[in-house]
């Protein structure tokens, strides 16, 4: 007879029923807390609900009858009244399925209630990962998948056909179950009624369940049907920060106050990251009232139309390099880019606009979530050609007149621009130096003139002011820096434009790739050379790129960008949950499946030589000459195996014994042994009240019914150190 | 029956499935796969790997739904115990013995479906086409075989550990004397998740018969009795005056009972055992010819009340031999000559031949049944009606 533990009873099993239902209430829940969505009343209300009455279930019947009543339709009511309100059929839905899970933790709950909890419960995750694509997705559905099962389980343990009719409740009436609920004693029950094997079993039935879906997540094959997710477009386009199309001084700044992850970026070949990377993201034209924008001319002549796709072609050839960026929620609708590129591929469908001639690429809405793309083929110079702008400006030069471009223009009072002529004088700018070395003049005389701070004062007074930030002696942040270089080159008559980015960058020692945070936005100054016909990459802001790094790149530059920090290793598991995960598409599956083939052959491969070698060797020791030193040594390896199998199996026995296998062999094995141990032991049996307790129950596990016996393991131990003991000290006693 | 051996049986049961199982999907079964579907669309839809994560999950739940399933019915065996007598009108429990042989794992939310349909043995079979049939004629005819048939759904709310045995009872009511054929039909799980209903065939039958329903009947008083001075000896212990047979002393017997002689020649204590004696004994003669009774129905009453009066003169001590049509008598010594006859009363029909000859001997006071009015049935001994329904 096996060892028999004790069960739940039906009372108990619905109280464990009640407390998960409780717990997925909570995990669906707390999934909103990761949607950009104004939900706050409906999940306090959901939390508070959800916790109070779990706890405290007999509080349920407290409820009054007409709440039960109105419940229904005043939640419907209110969906209705919200959708027509907002307008937002996704937030509507969140709410009203936020308010159902509310209700639902405050009925006594049927089958059916927990059904529908499931799916609701689901809904919500899903959607909150669908539209974040955070990493808390993973956890959350694994701990959502954990607990619905386990209610699922107790469903049918206390229920186990599906076909007892539960007892209608009167009103105000607290089911049997629900009366004295004691959750430790719950819990110490739980604990002495499961059986430490079954709960391991179970748990390494769960993991099997994350690798299998592991697997079928790999294995399910992919289409690409370049079509957009419907829920995009009930999401919000609300943006935490970000960068805009109007930078006023100051917005950058805010943003480098931020510490969190911005982009994070793969790189293929380490070699092709440049020593001070720029990642351009805007590029500004229009300055007025101390803000720089992008202008409606530009953003009409240099955009092309909208398109929807999945692929971007540019205009420079592939490289066979390739940079995925995974760029996160909040930070703006325009793409952090190197410069050029050959391709840009998104993981799945985009309204997008591409401005060829400025190096802006940019989507038509602010990405409520993650938003990853490849790019082929990017270019890392600090240079950026336009040959139309230099055509342009040729053909005026040759006409001697004309419209300046957007890029000249300058909205400016005649003091204001006196004011910045006579600083371009102090800054010995001349008309005859090249469009680089003024540029380069005006640069190193703002940084002799300012300090860089993150709290710049610019004075008071009438005027632009940039122009009496630039005037002055205060210390500034990059966005005036910037600023300020723009208005002197365009003043100076040279095309200049605010650009408005990312510059450099972690690299994170544990997954290999840049990490972009928000305190790394920056704002720098692209300058037009006509002679080359390129805008040239100016930054003024001072420390903006040390001398002597200057002609690094690829690992040496990375190397002194290399981050192992805390922040870093927890930054890892996000970028291998996008590596992995998020980005995981058709090309990879198929990298995937050759990576595993190659694995494969290179293993049987491996394999057959090593058993060739051995079947050799083998061959070899065989037909050497026997010499009985030889003899000898292979007789001793003959033992040491036999021995290491005999130990083995003796372990393999043991092992299965305290596992309580009880297989008739076992059981006979262990009363042979108890028989064994009794004959040593037996003669001390009078000797001290221990020895009687081992005799006796070595005796039993001898002799008795197997329900009835004591640990083996244990006593066994026991008779073995009574026997030492007793053997140290004296003879047995001779009766 | 074992559902499952070694690990060879356990690679069998894999590569081919055990006929005789059937799988079908619950509401949460369905609603998953629906869930599923919706999910998959939308993941093909939009490329989304959280959607494929998503559908990955459902989908390794039904697997590991089915695995689970799997390991609950490995080396479960079932066992059917039906302990006579069975009564019609009477409440019948038939005991269900399981036992999980799994060494670690234990069984968890069973339930077996159990069946009782009579066997209609007297009745000549005739095959009849469901396919000319109509619909109506097919339908009204599995509603009347299913009014006979007694169905029970027996769960198992608690564990059966490894190892360990449980023990179900069904308790029904069988509605008529005959066969009754009990099943163990299938034993089904919806375990783990309920996802799946899973049913495997049993394949456990037990037949039993069961005895007429017992009846309510008048017993006519002053009826003369025949009976002889002195008693009459009946071969049966009692308190009577000859000796029937000696046994062994027993701890509590008068030690006037030894019986000396035999225990001095045998070496062991020995006690005399003394003959019943009765003062009127009764034979009861139940005729199978269908002509005196006026339908079927009335002619179960007759063996409804021919078969409570046998058990109540049994009862009372006074029930010396029973008989059949034109059989032997059967003297009743103890309680298992007179359960063997209500046997042979179950499966009694009535005939349509020549009226049998009743058999010789029996003795005085011979109870035979008469009709009595349309429905009613009399219990007449020699001439005099001494019950009536």
């Amino acid at each position: 007879m096996a060892k028999s533990w004790p069960q739940l009873e039906a009372d108990e099993l619905h109280q464990v029923r009640w407390l998960l239902g409780g717990a997925l209430t909570l995990i669906a829940v707390s999934s909103v807390f990761y949607l950009n969505i104004d939900a706050w009343i409906a999940m306090g209300l959901a939390t508070v609900s959800a916790i109070a009455f779990t706890l405290r279930p007999a509080w349920v019947a407290r409820i009054p009858t007409w709440v039960h009543a109105l419940a229904f339709p005043l939640i419907a009511a209110a969906c209705a009244a919200d959708l027509w309100i907002t307008g937002e059929p996704l937030s509507a839905l969140v709410r009203l399925n936020l308010l159902l899970l509310a209700y639902r933790s405050a009925v006594y709950r049927k089958r059916r209630d927990d059904l529908q909890g499931i799916v609701l419960g689901l809904f919500l995750v899903v959607v909150a990962g669908v539209l974040t694509v955070s990493i808390a997705f993973a956890l959350q559905i694994v701990a959502f998948t954990a607990v619905a099962l386990a209610l699922l389980l107790v469903i049918t343990l206390g229920d186990p056909a599906h076909a007892t009719a539960t007892a209608a409740l009167t009103p105000g009436e607290v089911p049997r179950w629900a009366r004295h609920v004691e959750w430790r004693k719950l819990l110490r029950r739980i604990r002495t009624t499961t059986d430490w094997r079954v709960v391991a079993a179970g748990g390494a039935l769960f993991g099997g369940l994350v690798v299998v879906s592991g697997v079928l997540f790999l294995a399910i094959p992919r289409f690409q049907l370049e079509n957009t997710f419907w829920l995009d477009r009930f999401a919000m386009k609300k943006a935490k920060t970000g960068f805009t199309e109007t930078i006023r001084f100051g917005d950058v700044t805010e943003i480098t106050t931020d510490n969190s992850v911005a982009v994070t970026v793969d790189v293929s070949d380490r070699e092709k990251v440049p020593a001070h990377p720029y990642w351009r993201m805007l590029v500004l034209d229009e300055y007025r009232d101390g803000t720089f924008r992008l202008s409606a001319l530009l953003r009409r002549d240099a955009f092309g139309g909208e398109r929807v796709g999945v692929t971007v072609r540019g205009q420079r050839a592939s490289s066979g390099d390739t940079w995925t960026f995974y760029l996160e929620p909040g930070i703006s609708r325009h793409l952090p880019l190197l410069g050029p590129f050959a391709q840009v591929q998104f993981q799945e469908a985009q309204n997008h606009r591409w401005a060829p001639g400025l190096g802006v690429l940019a989507l038509r809405d602010e990405p409520a979530r993650m938003t990853a793309y490849r790019v082929e083929g990017m270019s890392t110079d600090a240079e950026l050609p336009d040959r139309r702008l230099r055509t342009q400006l040729l053909e005026r030069a040759t006409r001697r007149g004309g419209q300046p471009s957007v890029w000249e223009t300058l909205e400016l009072s005649a003091n204001d621009r006196a004011l910045v002529r006579q600083a371009l004088v102090d800054a010995a700018v001349s008309d005859e130096a090249s469009p680089r070395e003024r540029a380069a003049r005006m640069g190193a005389w703002l940084q002799a003139r300012h300090e860089y701070s993150l709290n710049p004062a610019v004075p008071g007074g009438a005027g632009d002011p940039i122009v009496r930030w630039l005037v002055s002696r205060e210390a500034g942040h990059c966005e005036l820096f910037a600023g300020s270089m723009v208005v002197m080159a365009r003043v100076a008559g040279l095309p200049a434009r605010v650009v408005t980015g990312f510059r450099g960058g972690s690299w994170n020692g544990f997954s290999n790739n840049f990490t972009l945070r928000n305190a790394d936005a920056h704002a720098w100054c692209e300058i037009f050379d006509v002679e080359s016909g390129r805008w040239v990459r100016f930054d003024p802001t001072p420390g903006s790129g040390a001398a002597s790094e200057e002609n690094l790149s690829g690992e040496e530059s990375l190397s002194l960008r290399l981050d192992r920090s805390w922040s870093a290793r927890l930054d890892s598991l996000r970028v291998f949950w996008y590596r992995r995960i998020v980005n995981f598409d058709q090309r990879t599956q198929i990298e995937a499946l050759k990576t595993a083939k190659t694995w494969a052959e290179k293993t049987g491969a491996s394999l057959r030589e090593f058993f060739d070698e051995l079947s050799a060797t083998m061959r070899a020791l065989l037909l050497a000459p026997w010499s009985a030193e030889r003899i000898g040594r292979a007789g001793l390896f003959v033992v040491a195996v036999g021995a290491c199998g005999w130990a083995l199996r003796l372990g393999w026995r043991r092992w299965k014994d305290r596992l309580g296998r009880t297989s008739a062999k076992g059981e006979a094995r262990v009363r042979a042994e108890a028989g064994r141990w009794l004959a040593r032991v037996e003669p001390w049996c009078g000797s001290s009240r221990d020895a009687e307790r081992i005799v006796s129950d070595l005796q039993r596990i001898r002799f008795g019914a197997k329900a009835t016996w004591p640990d083996p393991t244990h006593t066994l131990r026991e008779a073995k150190q009574l026997w030492r003991r007793r053997r140290k000290l004296t003879a047995p006693p001779r009766s | 029956m074992k559902s499952g051996g070694r690990w060879s049986g356990l690679l069998w049961d894999l590569l081919a499935p055990q006929r005789r199982e059937r799988i079908a999907p619950t509401l949460s079964g369905v609603l998953l796969i629906v869930l599923s579907l919706g999910i998959g669309m939308a993941a093909y839809n939009a490329a989304n790997n959280i959607l494929f994560i998503t559908l990955s999950l459902l989908l390794a739940c039904l697997v590991l739904s089915g695995v689970l399933s799997w390991f609950n019915f490995r080396k479960v065996t079932w066992q059917l115990d039906a302990t006579p007598p069975f009564r019609a009108g009477q409440e019948a429990v038939i005991g269900v013995e399981l036992h999980n042989h799994k060494r670690v794992l234990p069984t968890y939310g069973l339930w077996l479906e159990m069946v009782a349909r009579p066997v209609d043995r007297w009745t000549p079979r005739k095959a009849e086409s469901t396919v000319t049939a109509r619909g109506v004629d097919v339908r009204a005819m599995i509603a009347k075989a299913a009014q006979v048939e007694a169905r029970g759904q027996l769960p198992l709310r608690a564990r059966i550990d490894p190892g360990a045995s449980t023990r179900f009872e069904w308790t029904f009511q069988p509605s008529r004397r005959g066969v009754l054929r009990i099943e163990l039909e299938a034993v089904g799980s919806l375990f783990p998740f309920g996802f799946l209903k899973k049913q495997r065939w049993a394949g456990a039958a037990v037949e039993v018969k069961v005895w007429p329903q017992p009846i309510d009947y008048l017993r006519v008083p002053g009826t003369a009795v025949s009976r002889l001075h002195g008693g009459e000896r009946v071969a049966r212990v009692g308190a009577g005056s000859d000796l029937l047979a000696l046994r062994r002393y027993d701890l509590g017997d008068s030690h006037r009972l030894i019986h000396w002689k035999a225990s001095a020649r045998t070496g062991q204590l020995l006690v005399r055992q003394f003959a019943a004696e009765s003062a009127g004994l009764f034979s009861v003669w139940v005729s199978a010819a269908a002509e005196p009774w006026v339908d079927d129905e009335q002619f179960e009453t007759m063996l409804r009340l021919a078969a409570s009066l046998a058990e109540d003169l049994l009862r009372a001590d006074r029930l010396r031999a029973v008989a059949i049509d034109g059989g032997a008598w059967r003297a009743i010594r103890r309680v298992r000559d007179l359960d063997t006859w209500l046997d042979e009363l179950a499966l009694l029909a009535p005939r349509k031949e020549t009226l049998p000859v009743k058999p010789a001997g029996g003795g005085r006071n011979l109870i035979v049944f008469a009709p009595q009015g349309a429905r009613g049935v009399a219990a007449v001994c020699d001439g005099e009606i001494v019950a009536t329904t």
